[in-house]
C-alpha cells in the first residue's frame, strides 16, 4: 500500500467530483438515446466511461475498483453484444424464416404500431443501449488494466534495470 | 499554368492539410526510436485519414453556393434553401474511430509488457539485448 | 548524422509529391453535385425524338440496351427495367430539369418506388446519371424510420451489420488486454 500513502486527500477536488459525476452520467444517458437529435450508442457509452475515470482520478484506484467490480464489468460487456445479436436472430425466428437477419420490422410489434414506429423503437431502446453498455464496460476495463500497479511489479522492474 | 495551380491547390486546401498531417504521422512512426513516440505518430496518422474522408462529404461553403447543415431532418431549413451534408462518410468513419481506439489500447498493453521484460523502451537498447542473448553471453 | 531520419525525410517528400497526380480526380470541396454526394454520369446519347417517349412514361429501347451494355443487368444484382416495374417522373428545379426513373426494388417491408436514374437534356444530347445512395437516405429517413437523425438510422438499420462487427472488435480488444496484462492472480 505504499502507493496509497503518498496520495493525499484534497477537499476541493473531492467535492467538485462528487457534484459533477451524476450530471455527467445523466448527460451520457441522454446522448445514448440519440434519435431525436445528435447522438448515438458509441458517443453515450464513452461519456459514461469518462465519469468513471473522473472518479478514479479524484478518489484513488482501490476505491474505484470496489465501486465497479469484475463481475459487473463482465456482465455488462457480454449483455450488450448479446442484445444486439439476439435481436437479429429474433427477427428470423418470428417471421418463420422469411425475413433476413436484422430486419427490424419482422417483429410482431409491427402489427400493432406500424413498420416505421417499430423500427424507431428497436433502434432507440434495444440496439443503442446494447452498444452503449458494451463500449462503456470495455473502456473502463481497459483503463483499470493499464493503470493498476502492484508492489511486486516495482521490485521486478528494479531487478531488470541493474 | 497559374489557373491549374489556383484550381487544384488553393481551392482544394482541405485535402492538402490532411496529406500534410498524414506525412507528419508517417515520419514519426518511422524515424523516432522511442516506442511511445511511434504510437503517437500512429494516432496522428489515423486522425488525418478521418479528416480526409469526412471533408469529402461537405456541401456548400458559402460564396454563392447553398449552405450545408447537419444531417438531421429540419423542414424549415429546406424551405429556406439549405442542403443536408452527406451522412454516409460520417457513418463509416464512426466505425473507424472506434477501431483506432481499440488498436491504440492493445498497442499500449504490448509496450507495458516489453518494459517489464527488458527494462527499457528505446528500440536500440532492446535490439542490443536481443543480440547479446543470441550470441550466448 | 544518423541514417534513418534522412531516409525517412526523403521518402516522406517523395510520397507527398505523388499526390499531385491524384489531386485532379478528387471532387471539388463543397460541390453539391459531385459523385459521392448526388449522382454519377454514365453516358450520353443523341436525342432524336426520344423525349416524347419519356414524356409518355416509357423508356426507349436504345437507352435500355445501352444501360445493359454497361453492365447494369439483373445478373449483377441491379434492378431490372422491365415493363410495369418503373415509372418516369418529370422534375423541375434550378439547374436540374429532367426525368427521374423510379424503380420498384421489392425489398421486404420497405414499400414504395425508389429513385434510380436521372435523365437530363443538354444541347442536343441526353445525359444519363445514376443516383448515389445518400439521396435515398435523405429523402426517406423520416418516412421509413420515424427518426430525424440520419446518421444513427444509417448506423443501426441501413448499415447494421457493420456495427455488429465493430462492437465485436471492441469486445475483442478488451479481452486481449486482459490476457496480456493479468498474470499470477493479479486483480
Amino acid at each position: 500500500m505504499s502507493a496509497e500513502k503518498k496520495y493525499g486527500r484534497d477537499v476541493v477536488i473531492e467535492t467538485i467530483a462528487r457534484l459533477m459525476i451524476p450530471f455527467i452520467q445523466l448527460y451520457g444517458l441522454y446522448v445514448m438515446m440519440g434519435t431525436e437529435g445528435a447522438g448515438g450508442g458509441f458517443q453515450g457509452g464513452t461519456i459514461i466511461a469518462a465519469s468513471f475515470v473522473l472518479y478514479v482520478t479524484a478518489f484513488g484506484i482501490t476505491k474505484g475498483r470496489s465501486k465497479f467490480p469484475e463481475s459487473w464489468n463482465a456482465a455488462f460487456k457480454c449483455l450488450g453484444l448479446y442484445l444486439y445479436a439476439g435481436i437479429g436472430l429474433l427477427c428470423i425466428i418470428f417471421s418463420l424464416g422469411v425475413a433476413e437477419y436484422l430486419n427490424y420490422a419482422a417483429v410482431p410489434l409491427s402489427n400493432i404500431i406500424g413498420h416505421a414506429d417499430t423500427r424507431a423503437l428497436m433502434i432507440a431502446d434495444v440496439v443503442e443501449i446494447g452498444i452503449g453498455m458494451t463500449v462503456m464496460a470495455a473502456f473502463v476495463s481497459l483503463f483499470f488494466d493499464l493503470a493498476w500497479k502492484e508492489e511486486s511489479v516495482e521490485e521486478e522492474g528494479g531487478n531488470a534495470e541493474e | 499554368m497559374i489557373e491549374w495551380i489556383v484550381q487544384h491547390i488553393f481551392e482544394k486546401y482541405n485535402y492538402w492539410i490532411s496529406i500534410v498531417l498524414m506525412l507528419i504521422g508517417f515520419y514519426a512512426m518511422i524515424a523516432k526510436e522511442n516506442l511511445l513516440k511511434k504510437l503517437i505518430g500512429l494516432s496522428i496518422f489515423q486522425t488525418a485519414i478521418f479528416l480526409f474522408y469526412v471533408s469529402l462529404s461537405d456541401v456548400g461553403t458559402g460564396w454563392g453556393l447553398r449552405f450545408g447543415t447537419a444531417p438531421i431532418v429540419w423542414e424549415h431549413g429546406i424551405h429556406e434553401g439549405y442542403m443536408y451534408v452527406n451522412p454516409l462518410p460520417h457513418v463509416l468513419m464512426l466505425t473507424g474511430i472506434v477501431v483506432a481506439a481499440a488498436t491504440l489500447a492493445v498497442a499500449l498493453a504490448l509496450v507495458i509488457r516489453l518494459y517489464e521484460e527488458y527494462g527499457t523502451i528505446e528500440e536500440e537498447e532492446i535490439m542490443e539485448k536481443e543480440m547479446e542473448i543470441e550470441r550466448g553471453t | 548524422m544518423k541514417l534513418l531520419p534522412i531516409v525517412a525525410l526523403i521518402s516522406v517528400i517523395l510520397l507527398g509529391s505523388l499526390f499531385i497526380y491524384v489531386v485532379e480526380d478528387v471532387p471539388a470541396f463543397g460541390d453539391p453535385y459531385s459523385p459521392p454526394n448526388r449522382y454519377i454520369e454514365l453516358f450520353s446519347i443523341d436525342a432524336e425524338g426520344l423525349e416524347s417517349n419519356l414524356d409518355a412514361g416509357v423508356l426507349p429501347a436504345e437507352l435500355r440496351t445501352k444501360i445493359e451494355e454497361i453492365g447494369y443487368t439483373k445478373e449483377n444484382a441491379f434492378p431490372s427495367l422491365e415493363e410495369g416495374k418503373y415509372e418516369i417522373e418529370r422534375k423541375e428545379g434550378e439547374g436540374e430539369e429532367g426525368w427521374d426513373v423510379l424503380i420498384l426494388k421489392g425489398e421486404l417491408f420497405y414499400p414504395g418506388l425508389e429513385k434510380f436514374y436521372f435523365i437530363k437534356e443538354e444541347d442536343t444530347k441526353l445525359k444519363v446519371y445514376r443516383y448515389s445512395i445518400p439521396v435515398r437516405w435523405e429523402e426517406k429517413c423520416e418516412e421509413e424510420m420515424a427518426t430525424p437523425n440520419m446518421v444513427t438510422a444509417g448506423l443501426a438499420d441501413y448499415r447494421g451489420y457493420d456495427t455488429l462487427g465493430e462492437t465485436t472488435v471492441i469486445y475483442t480488444a478488451a479481452i486481449s488486454v486482459i490476457l496480456l496484462l493479468r498474470r499470477r492472480g493479479r486483480l
